[in-house]
């Protein structure tokens, strides 16, 4: 079924148009990266979709309602997690964090999924008490995944959790995605300029000056010639 | 030394008063992005509050408190979302919300004359007792003693607000980063809408003390205790609430020194501690960046 429809969505800041009839669809339980260069629209869409960005034109369809014009913290009630770039609030703890993911849950839900998460990161349990600006770069992602995930979501969508992050970092957060994809099954929507992430998709999307330029699995791409060339450079 | 003293204790008790003074002006900059022009004659309308229930009733200003709390957060929520909200839309609010809050100054001051007369009224500070209480041999009146506790409890509440509330951390998270606030879910008009209330609130109790620490109260004070706030949180830092004690006591403390040794000098010191503190540290004293978000 699909969960998460966009459709045709024309977004932008001013009067600069970003995204042009764009459209992409999230089934449930199915991993989706959307690949695509620096400026191509990605974090665009992405923000189109908690709707930090108006929708200009098109429709974005969650859960079989029509979601364009409701708010961001709306929509995250109606069940999507978003991690932006930053991944997480500086000022609060990590503990505070964790408490924020779960800000639309009760408290008794929060509770519980604070120890999941602890158990899924338990580098974080240690930092409890630390502000989250005082984290590494790699533990900041780490917490805001964590975090993501106490609203108990329906999807998760991140914008390039492996940005700022080592190699071997980047190796820890496709991991512990794996790990979580494997586990719950949750519907994940991921913005990624690495091709590593690929690894976990069932679907790629790539976006290219604002519009969709492929849809397919990974084989299919890694068959496409002028995309191997511009993504994977010479490695087959 | 005596006279030592009694300045560096008066001042401290001064100090938290004016700390008190200045933070709700501090807590609407920091969950809103707004200076909030119209802080002066909220604090000239709890004055006001305090004087009429006490002349009609004989109330005494403790049980102020309350009555000030639900007055102000009954004013706070109307005020702010229909302001708030529809200057948020526009390109520069922050512009826009100078201009709309002192506008909203001038219809106050101009209201409270109309109704009241341009008069200045106070309440006795034996409201309190006749006797006095003593510290380090310096005696004071009960009533500075009385502001300066109900002013310390402020800071104590606002603390566990902040940090033991679901709304005090979410309020935080809009203070530290709006949009990551907004992504997790919080209703930024809602948490904002109770912070711009508690801004009024503690406005409004400053002004109910206010008799007994900077003397009568009338209805064109607003402006200038708005541009001593405004000190005290740049002094502070600007967006941290609770570091507006700090301001506030270094506010208090330099001017009890400068009414005790150069006290013609007293009046401009507000503005000077602006600049200084404008050209040296921009941030305050002791905060990080304010204007980085």
């Amino acid at each position: 079924m699909d969960l998460l429809k966009v459709e045709s969505v024309e977004a932008g800041y001013g009067l600069i148009q970003v995204l042009w009839r764009t459209s992409i669809i999230v089934e449930e339980n199915q991993c989706v990266v959307l690949l695509g260069v620096n400026g191509a629209g990605k974090t665009t869409l992405l923000r189109t979709i908690i709707g930090l960005v108006e929708a200009t034109k098109g429709d974005i369809v969650f859960d079989g309602e029509n979601i364009t014009g409701l708010k961001p913290n709306v929509r995250v009630s109606r069940g999507i997690a978003y991690m932006s770039e930053l991944a997480v609030v500086p000022d609060l703890t990590v503990e505070e964090n964790l408490k924020l993911g779960g800000y639309v849950k009760n408290r008794d839900d929060t509770r519980r999924m604070a120890d999941k998460a602890y158990e899924y990161f338990p580098d974080l349990k240690a930092y409890r008490t630390r502000k989250a600006a005082s984290l590494s770069g790699g533990q900041r992602k780490m917490l805001g995944v964590a975090k993501t995930l106490m609203s108990n979501p329906k999807i998760l969508v991140m914008d390039e959790p492996s940005s700022g992050l080592s190699p071997k970092f980047v190796k820890k957060v496709i991991e512990i995605l794996k790990l979580l994809y494997e586990e719950e099954r949750p519907s994940m929507l991921i913005a990624e300029q690495n091709v590593a992430f690929l690894d976990l998709a069932q679907k790629i999307y790539i976006l290219d000056k604002g519009k969709v330029t492929f849809t397919g699995s990974v084989n299919a791409l890694k068959e496409n010639d002028t995309i191997r060339e511009t993504y994977f450079g010479i490695m087959h | 030394m005596d006279l030592l003293a009694y300045t560096i204790i008066a001042g401290i008790m001064y100090g938290i008063f004016f700390g008190l003074v200045g933070l709700g002006l501090n807590i609407i900059f920091g969950v809103m992005r707004m200076i909030n022009l119209a802080h002066g004659d909220f604090i000239m309308l709890g004055a006001f509050l305090a004087f009429w229930l006490f002349y009609l009733f004989g109330i005494n200003p403790l049980l102020v408190i309350p009555i000030a709390t639900t007055v102000f957060f009954l004013i706070g929520f109307p005020l702010y979302y229909a302001f708030v909200p529809r200057l948020s839309k526009s390109s520069d609010p922050e512009m826009l919300s100078f201009i709309l809050f002192f506008g909203l100054s001038q219809v106050i001051e101009a209201v409270i004359i109309l109704a009241f007369g341009n008069n200045q009224r106070s309440i006795p500070s034996t409201v309190f007792g006749t006797s006095s209480f003593s510290i380090l041999g310096q005696s004071f009146p009960k009533a500075w003693l009385a502001t300066t506790l109900v002013a310390f409890a402020a800071f104590i509440i606002i603390y566990w607000y902040f940090r033991h509330t679901r709304l005090g951390y979410a309020t935080r998270a809009i203070m530290s980063n709006r949009e990551e606030a907004l992504i997790s879910g919080i209703d930024i008009d809602r948490v904002s809408a109770i912070a711009f209330c508690l801004g009024l609130v503690f406005a409004s109790v400053a002004g109910i003390f206010s008799y007994f620490m900077i003397g009568a109260a009338y209805p064109s004070m607003g402006p200038d205790l708005t541009t001593v706030s405004f000190a005290i949180i740049v002094l502070g830092s600007l967006g941290s609430p609770l570091g507006t004690v700090i301001g506030g006591l270094l506010y208090g403390v330099a001017v009890m020194f400068m009414q005790t040794y150069f006290s013609s000098w007293a009046n401009i010191l507000p503005y000077i501690l602006l600049i200084v503190i404008m050209l040296l540290k921009p941030e305050g004293l002791f905060g990080k960046a304010a204007r980085s978000a």
